[in-house]
C-alpha cells in the first residue's frame, strides 16, 4: 500500500494536476459497554481505506476507496479528476495553497501502556465497579463505557512530503438517569472523559469515585429547588468550560466559516479578518490558546492532513481576538500566515477540512478557593447539559446538568432547572477571574462538514466566574 | 455509482454464516456518496467515497460480541465473525438478549433510481451553476450542496434472514445570500436526480433572500407563528429522539411514559412511523431484518404507541416494529427514522392570512432539547424569519432563538398545509438520520425568548 499511494501520486502529477496528495488510513475501536450492571456488548470494529485529493484546472477533486487492489485505487484517482474538472467548470480563480516545506517523519503517541493489550474481564470489572458507584434508589438507567482507539495514517504529497502517524487514544463514559414519580428525569453525564494516551488515563479517572458523584448529583437534582430566575455570579466548572470555549471560541475562529465555506450547514462567524487585533471578545482575564503540540490532547498530531507540522497559536489575548484556526487554503485565501496547521479529515473518505485542534481558555493564576471566596451569592454550574449556538455563534443557549448554590464563598446544596442565554462577546466579557486549576478534555465527536466528520478535539479549562449572568429558570 | 446488487452484496454474507454455526448475525451497509460542495457561486469542495461497513453480532451462551469491518471477501467475513465470537467469549451471559430476528416477508424496495446512480459529477456542477447563475443575476450569492447517494442493506443470520434492499439520494439545497446581510433558504430532497428542480429551488431562496433586509429585532415572547416544513422537521425530531421509542418508554424519559391512549397534544396532530410510504426515504427492513411496520405515534393529540427493535420489544414484552438503528449512532431500543405528520390543504396564502401578528420560520440552526421529558426545543431561526402582520409579510427579522414543547406547539395547530419531504438540520448532513414527510403548520402560539444581534 506504501508504494502504491506514492504511485498513485505521481500518476496524478503526471495527468496534470498541480497538486496531489494520498491518505491512507487505518482505524480500530474496541469498546466495553455495561447496562444496568450486564455487559451490552464488547465491540471492536476496524476500517481502513485511502483518499486521494488533486487540484486539476485550478479545482479540487476528492475520492477515497476502501475497496483494495490496483484498479480501485486507479478508479479512486479518476474519479477525483472527474469531480476536479466538474467543479473547475464553476470557478473564476484557481485554489491557491500557502507554502509548506517538504516534511518526513512519524508522530507516535506516548503510551504508558496500551489499551488494547488491557484484558476485557479487567475491562468489564472496572465498568461493573463503576456500575455499582451509579447505583442509587431512583438510579433507572446506569451506563458505563470503556473505549481504545487507534489510528494509523500516512500522507504523501506532490510536494515531497511523506508522513506517518501512530495515534492512541483512550476514553471512559459513566451516565445515570435518576427517575422518580412527580419529579422531572436527572441525568448526569460526561461523555468526553479522553485522551490521546493509554490506559494509564482510564485509570488517573477514578472512574468508581465519580460515577458515586454523578449518582448523588442526579438523586440530589430530583428533589432539588428550582434556582431563582435572576442575574447572578456564576461559576463554571472546567468540564463546563471546555465545551464552552468549543462552541464560542473554537468554532468561530475556524477560517473556512470566513469564507462562506460553512455558512449553508455549520454557518459563519462574527469574527472577520478586520476585527484581528481590535474587536473585544471578553474581558481582559480571557485568553484563549489553539495549540496542536499539548500532551494528551485529542487534538494533538504530528502533522495535519495538509502535512503542516503541529503548532501553537493565540486566538484570544487577554480579551481581544487575535487568530483563526486554518488550513493551507484558507491561509492563503485570506493572506494570513500560517500560524497553525489544522486541516483535518476523519478518516481516509473524508475531504480534510478546517477543524479544532486543542482550543483551551488560558489559565489564571488565582487558586479556586480564592475564586470562590469572592462569591457572596452565586451558582456553580459544574457540567452542560443541552446547547444550542445561531449560525455566528453569537446567541447561545445552555442548560446544566449539576447546579449547585454558593453562598458566602462556600458550595451549598443543589439547584435545578439552571439555564442561560448570552451573546459570545457578552458573557465572556463579564469574565472577572479564572482560577489556576486548568485541566485538559478531549471530544470525540465534534461534527462539521457534509458530508458528516466527527473529530477528536481537546480542551483545557480551569474554574472561571462570571458576573452578573441572566439565569433562566424552567420547571 | 455502481449496484453490487443481491447476489455480491448478500450472497458472501448468506456464505459465510454458513459455515460459522452458533448464532450469528451480519449487516452490511455499502455507500457511495457524491458530495459537490459550493460557496459564493462556487464548487469548493467535490468529494466522493465507496464505504462499506459490515457487522457481525455473535452469541455465545447468552453473551453478545459485536465486530464491525469493511470488507465482503470471504476470509475477511471469517475473521470478522470469529473477532465477534471472541468478544462474545470474553462478554458475560446479557440476560434481556432477545434472540435474533425469524425469517419474514418484507415488501419490495422501492427507493431505487438508476438514473440517479449513474448520475456524473458534471450533472451535479451543472444543477449548482444553475442554482448559482440565478444568484448572481440578481446581485446575489449562493452556497449550499449537491449530494446523491447508492446505499445498498444487507442482513441475514443463522436464523435464515436474507434481505436486501437497495436505495439512492437526490438533494440540493441552496442558501442565498445578500449583500445586505438577507439570506434565503431552499432545497429538493427525493429518491431521483431528475425530481430536483434547480431553477425552482433557486428562485425560492432567492425570494426569500431579497425579502430579507433591514431587520428588526422582536421582542421576546409568545407569537403566532407559521412554520414551514423544514422548521416542523426540526420540532419533530426531537419528539423522535426523546419520546418515540422502547428505550424512552421503558427508561421513563418519554413524554408517552404512563400515559398510553391519553392527550398529549393538540386534536389536529396526528404522526405515524411509516417507512413504507412509498413517497418516503427508506428500505422495508431493519438493520436486524424485521420488516418495517407502520406505527401509529400519536392520532388526533392521544398517544398512540412507540417503535421497538428486538431489544426494546424484549424489555417491554412487545413485538419489534423493525426499527433496530445503525448501532454506530444508536444505542439499543428502536429508532423512529421515517416520520409521517398528516398534513392538510391550506395554501401558504391561507397560512399566513390566518396570523394577526406573528412569525414566518423558514428553518432552524443547531436545535438541542433542555427538557427531553416535555420534548422542549431551543435553536434559532435562520435563512428566512419575517414579521407576519395581518396576514402579510411586513419586514425580516433578525434571528430568533425558539425555545418550546413539541406537544404545547403542536396543541395549537390551527391550519395545515400539505406534506413534503423535508429533513432537520442535524439529519441534513447526516448527523442524524430522520426524514419527514410533514406540512407546514399555522398555530396560535410559539415560544420566542430571545435573538441574534442585527
Amino acid at each position: 500500500m506504501s508504494d502504491a499511494i506514492a504511485g498513485l501520486v505521481h500518476a496524478a502529477v503526471a495527468r496534470g494536476a498541480s497538486y496531489a496528495d494520498a491518505r491512507t488510513v487505518e482505524r480500530e475501536h474496541e469498546a466495553v459497554t455495561v447496562r444496568d450492571g450486564e455487559v451490552e456488548a464488547v465491540t471492536r470494529t476496524a476500517d481502513r481505506g485511502v483518499g486521494v485529493r488533486v487540484i486539476h484546472r485550478g479545482a479540487w477533486g476528492f475520492a477515497g476507496t476502501d475497496r483494495p487492489g490496483e484498479d480501485a485505487l486507479r478508479g479512486a484517482l479518476d474519479e477525483a479528476f472527474r469531480r476536479a474538472d466538474a467543479a473547475a467548470s464553476t470557478r473564476g480563480r484557481p485554489v491557491e495553497l500557502a507554502a509548506v516545506p517538504a516534511q518526513r517523519g512519524e508522530y507516535r503517541t506516548p503510551l504508558g501502556r496500551d489499551p488494547f493489550a488491557v484484558p476485557v474481564p479487567e475491562r468489564v470489572a472496572l465498568l461493573r465497579a463503576a456500575d455499582a458507584g451509579l447505583r442509587g434508589p431512583n438510579a433507572r438507567v446506569r451506563r458505563s463505557s470503556v473505549a481504545a482507539y487507534r489510528t494509523t495514517k500516512r500522507l504523501v504529497t506532490s510536494e515531497g512530503t511523506d508522513v506517518t502517524q501512530h495515534i492512541v487514544e483512550s476514553g471512559a463514559g459513566v451516565a445515570v438517569t435518576a427517575v422518580k414519580a412527580g419529579a422531572k428525569p436527572a441525568q448526569r453525564y460526561d461523555g468526553r472523559l479522553t485522551r490521546q494516551a493509554g490506559w494509564e488515563f482510564i485509570e488517573e479517572l477514578d472512574l468508581v469515585g465519580r460515577a458515586r458523584r454523578y449518582r448523588d448529583d442526579a438523586e440530589a437534582t430530583l428533589d432539588a429547588p428550582l434556582a431563582a430566575e435572576r442575574p447572578t455570579t456564576v461559576v463554571l466548572a472546567p468540564e463546563f468550560l471546555a465545551l464552552l470555549v468549543h462552541e464560542s471560541c473554537g468554532h468561530p475562529t475556524e477560517a473556512d466559516r470566513v469564507l462562506e465555506h460553512e455558512v449553508a450547514f455549520a454557518g459563519t462567524t462574527f469574527l472577520w479578518p478586520r476585527d484581528r487585533g481590535a474587536l473585544r471578545y471578553g474581558s481582559e482575564h480571557v485568553s484563549m490558546t489553539a495549540d496542536a503540540t499539548l500532551p494528551g490532547g485529542m487534538g494533538t498530531f504530528g502533522w495535519d492532513d495538509d502535512g503542516v507540522p503541529a503548532m501553537r497559536t493565540r486566538l484570544v489575548d487577554r480579551g481581544v481576538f487575535t487568530g483563526y484556526l486554518t488550513s493551507r487554503e484558507t491561509a492563503a485565501a485570506l493572506g494570513l500566515p500560517l500560524a497553525i496547521g489544522s486541516a483535518r479529515a476523519e478518516g481516509w473518505q473524508h475531504f480534510p477540512i478546517v477543524r479544532m485542534v486543542n482550543v483551551s481558555l488560558d489559565p489564571g493564576t488565582a487558586s479556586y478557593p480564592e475564586l470562590l471566596r469572592g462569591v457572596a451569592d452565586g451558582l456553580l454550574l459544574e457540567a452542560p447539559a443541552s446547547y444550542s449556538l445561531d449560525d455566528k455563534r453569537q446567541n447561545f443557549h445552555f442548560s446544566t446538568q449539576a447546579a449547585r448554590v454558593i453562598r458566602n464563598g462556600e458550595i451549598e446544596g443543589h439547584v435545578r432547572g439552571v439555564a442561560f442565554q448570552s451573546l459570545t462577546p457578552d458573557f465572556w466579557g463579564r469574565c472577572d477571574l479564572v482560577a489556576d486549576d486548568w485541566e485538559l478534555h478531549g471530544f470525540l465527536s465534534c461534527a462539521k462538514g457534509e458530508p458528516l466528520q466527527l473529530m477528536r478535539v481537546g480542551h483545557g479549562a480551569a474554574h472561571a466566574r462570571f458576573r452578573d449572568v441572566p439565569i433562566e429558570v424552567r420547571g | 455509482m455502481s449496484l453490487l446488487g443481491p447476489e455480491a452484496f448478500l450472497g458472501p454474507l448468506e456464505r459465510a454464516l454458513r459455515d460459522a454455526g452458533g448464532e450469528a448475525e451480519l449487516w452490511a451497509h455499502r455507500r457511495r456518496s457524491a458530495i459537490t460542495r459550493y460557496a459564493k457561486n462556487e464548487v469548493h469542495q467535490n468529494a466522493a467515497a465507496d464505504e462499506t461497513y459490515v457487522q457481525a453480532r455473535v452469541v455465545v451462551s447468552g453473551a453478545v460480541g459485536i465486530a464491525g469491518g469493511t470488507s465482503l471477501d470471504a476470509a475477511d467475513l471469517r475473521a470478522l465473525l470469529s473477532s465477534a465470537r471472541a468478544a462474545a467469549e470474553l462478554s458475560r451471559p446479557n440476560p434481556d438478549w432477545p434472540g435474533f430476528a425469524e425469517p419474514a416477508a418484507a415488501r419490495e424496495p422501492r427507493a431505487l433510481d438508476a438514473t440517479t446512480a449513474r448520475a456524473s459529477a458534471q450533472a451535479q456542477a451543472d444543477a449548482i451553476r444553475s442554482v448559482a447563475e440565478a444568484a448572481r443575476a440578481r446581485g446575489m450569492r449562493a452556497a449550499g450542496t449537491h449530494q446523491l447517494e447508492l446505499s445498498e442493506d444487507a442482513v441475514a443470520n443463522t436464523r435464515g434472514v436474507a434481505a436486501y434492499a437497495p436505495m439512492t439520494m437526490a438533494y440540493l439545497r441552496a442558501l442565498v445570500l445578500t449583500d445586505a446581510g438577507g439570506s434565503g433558504w431552499a432545497e429538493d430532497l427525493s429518491s431521483r436526480i431528475d425530481a430536483l428542480d434547480p431553477a425552482s429551488v433557486a428562485a425560492r431562496a432567492i425570494e426569500k433572500a431579497a425579502a430579507d433586509h433591514d431587520r428588526a429585532r422582536l421582542e421576546p415572547g409568545e407569537y403566532e407563528a407559521v412554520f414551514e416544513e423544514l422548521a416542523v422537521a426540526e420540532v419533530l425530531r426531537f419528539l423522535s429522539l426523546t419520546g418515540l421509542t422502547g428505550q424512552t418508554l421503558r427508561d421513563g424519559r418519554s413524554f408517552m411514559a404512563g400515559r398510553l391512549g391519553e392527550r398529549v397534544t393538540g386534536p389536529a396532530f396526528s404522526l405515524w412511523e411509516d417507512a413504507l410510504d412509498p413517497r418516503t426515504l427508506a428500505i422495508p427492513f431493519d438493520v436486524e431484518g424485521t420488516p418495517k411496520r407502520r406505527v401509529a405515534l400519536v392520532e388526533r393529540g392521544l398517544a398512540r404507541g412507540v417503535v421497538h427493535d428486538r431489544q426494546s420489544a424484549k424489555w417491554l414484552g412487545a413485538e419489534s416494529t423493525g426499527h433496530a438503528a445503525d448501532p454506530r449512532r444508536y444505542a439499543p431500543g428502536g429508532h423512529a427514522g421515517n416520520l409521517t405528520m398528516a398534513g392538510g390543504d391550506a395554501t401558504r396564502e391561507r397560512l399566513l392570512a390566518g396570523v394577526a401578528r406573528g412569525v414566518l420560520v423558514t428553518r432552524f440552526h443547531y436545535t438541542n432539547t433542555p427538557d427531553p421529558k416535555r420534548a422542549t426545543m431551543t435553536g434559532t431561526t435562520r435563512n428566512g424569519t419575517f414579521l407576519v402582520e395581518h396576514g402579510e409579510i411586513t419586514r425580516a427579522l433578525a434571528n430568533l432563538r425558539y425555545e418550546m414543547s413539541a406537544l404545547d406547539l403542536f396543541a395549537g395547530i390551527d391550519l395545515l398545509g400539505p406534506q413534503r419531504l423535508a429533513r432537520d438540520w442535524w439529519s441534513s448532513n447526516g448527523m442524524g438520520s430522520i426524514v419527514c414527510l410533514c406540512p407546514p403548520v399555522k398555530v396560535a402560539r410559539a415560544t420566542f425568548i430571545g435573538s441574534s444581534p442585527l
